[in-house]
């Protein structure tokens, strides 16, 4: 019965290939490893899908009508027996899984852990979206722009100067030296723009001649220089710096307001 | 593009042609003329990388007198458009309070008070920052006319100039050097720095390209097959650090503003030198 058995199941691991192409070759190893002691029906069971002939043995054709048992059935009949044993799960979709049942009068519908836990995990995960998402309707505050908004305590009205009237000497002087201004700052621009076209002019010129005399030193010559930029320089102050000078000691405190946004995806 | 720096060429050429012919004497002879293109492929021209380093200004310039009424001008404006400062509401304070006192005949309420008044504390800022003792505008070197100073002229971007031997003749020049083969123009320039300045200088040089040249050919008795003229190609740096040694390097060299080149070089090189200066 035992050979028998033997050569059913490996017939039904033969026939269920085809269909449970998902199922790994360790469920062939383990089925084979695990036999259950009186499954007649289990190796039966995987018959039932497939045709008689590719049984080898002969007294299968028996037992496969008998191992169509409904799936139910033979899982309670397991559960009675205590042992670890296979739920042949046939149905697409559905992986069977290793079952370990404690006790054996303990005779509760088998659940799959499986169906259940993934929708659990996905509401969890849904409700903390949710979440979320009420959050980020809830509060998209702006870095405020310090400028733009007047403290209070220049509203004073007591802050406002007396408005005060400018005699007309004052005013013909103003709009006199404005005009003035205008007409200096025009001759400076034009001036620089001078500077600058002569500069070009000049470098053009020299790139010219390079050119000629030395076109490999003229292609290196044109080339980008990296280090240029970022180019930094102190400007020029009212006095030069003094040599040896001792800074007063003291501690700089920053008071400055740092914001930071928190972005969120939409 | 192209065709407008074949004009630009053609007319410098033009003012070229005018200014050869005058000079004959041996290495005073810097006549310029349009090199006539060789066939081949060594050009006659022996290329030299020259550098002008320039000591940027560490002092704002003075103001002019147009600019210092317009400066006074927008200060009035922006103290007329503006509201009352913490100082000045306790300034206005004071003044009630000394004013209603002087009218008063009762005085002794008001010394319990805050005796420190806002003329007491600005005297004492201005004491504070009498006592601070900044740097001259105007140093020594400008005092003495010491040319060799990079502290002079605090105010105006410096140059450096140099004496050389050519020939029989002491001639004052930016400085400069051979270009050997195997290193760009830059690195040239790079060279000449570091010999001058015995690695003891600093400089950031703004970018590969030239800023100017200047070309010249060889009296005829100097004249080869090989080196019909020399073309000098300048390059700037602004000196970041670092000065000459004192010793061994007086009479030879010289940091001069744009308007004191004329006392030092000759006049076609000086009308080369001058387009690529910005004159502050």
């Amino acid at each position: 019965l035992d050979a028998a058995a033997g050569t059913r199941e490996r017939g039904a691991a033969r026939l269920s290939d085809p269909r449970a192409a998902h199922r790994g070759p360790d469920r062939l190893g383990a089925r084979a490893r695990k036999r259950p002691s009186a499954t007649g029906r289990h190796g039966g069971r995987g018959a039932e899908s497939g045709s008689a002939p590719a049984e080898p043995a002969s007294g299968s054709a028996a037992d496969a009508d008998e191992g169509r048992a409904p799936a139910g059935f033979v899982a309670v009949v397991l559960g009675t027996r205590a042992h670890e044993c296979h739920v042949s799960t046939r149905s697409r979709g559905q992986r069977g899984k290793c079952l370990v049942f404690a006790l054996s009068f303990r005779a509760e519908p088998l659940q799959k852990k499986k169906k259940v836990d993934p929708k659990k995990d996905q509401a969890a995960k849904e409700r903390l979206k949710k979440r979320i998402r009420r959050l980020e309707k809830a509060s998209q505050e702006l870095v405020p722009i310090e400028d733009f908004i007047t403290p209070v305590k220049f509203l004073n009205k007591a802050r406002q100067r007396p408005p005060m009237e400018l005699p007309f000497e004052e005013n013909e002087r103003r709009a006199l030296l404005l005009k003035k201004w205008a007409l200096y700052k025009q001759c400076e621009h034009e001036m620089e723009r001078g500077a600058i076209a002569s500069l070009l002019e000049a470098q053009q010129e020299a790139l010219q001649e390079l050119k000629l005399s030395a076109p490999e030193l003229h292609a290196e010559a044109t080339k980008r220089d990296p280090s240029l930029f970022p180019f930094e320089r102190q400007g020029p102050d009212y006095t030069p710096p003094i040599a040896n000078y001792q800074p007063p000691e003291g501690r700089y405190h920053d008071i400055t307001k740092v914001y930071t946004q928190m972005e969120f995806k939409r | 593009m192209a065709g407008c720096v074949r004009l630009t060429v053609l007319g410098v050429a033009r003012c070229w042609r005018q200014f050869e012919g005058p000079w004959t004497r041996s290495l005073s002879s810097r006549s310029l003329a349009l090199a006539a293109a060789p066939s081949s492929s060594a050009s006659p021209w022996r290329l030299l990388g020259a550098l002008c380093l320039q000591r940027p200004p560490l002092v704002s310039k003075l103001l002019t007198p147009l600019q210092e009424e317009m400066a006074a001008l927008l200060q009035q404006i922006e103290i007329e458009r503006s509201l009352y400062s913490d100082h000045e509401l306790r300034a206005l304070d004071e003044a009630q309070k000394l004013a209603k006192k002087k009218s008063d005949l009762y005085g002794e309420e008001e010394d319990e008070q805050n005796i420190l008044l806002l003329q007491d504390l600005e005297d004492m800022w201005e004491q504070k920052f009498l006592q601070f003792k900044p740097g001259a505008r105007i140093t020594e070197a400008d005092v003495k006319n010491d040319r060799t100073s990079v502290h002079r002229k605090l105010d105006r971007n410096l140059i450096l100039l140099v004496r050389e031997k050519l020939g029989d003749q002491d001639v004052w020049m930016l400085p400069q050097a051979e270009w050997q083969p195997g290193e760009t123009l830059r690195r040239t320039a790079e060279r000449t720095l570091a010999t001058l300045s015995e690695n003891n200088m600093e400089a950031k040089f703004l970018g590969n390209a030239p800023c100017g040249h200047y070309k010249f050919k060889f009296p005829q008795a100097m004249r080869t097959e090989s080196s019909l003229g020399a073309k000098i190609f300048f390059f700037k740096a602004l000196l970041l650090t670092g000065d000459f040694f004192e010793a061994g390097k007086k009479g030879h060299h010289v940091w001069v503003s744009k308007e004191e080149l004329g006392d030092y070089l000759k006049p076609k090189y000086l009308a080369q030198v001058r387009r690529f200066l910005l004159d502050l």
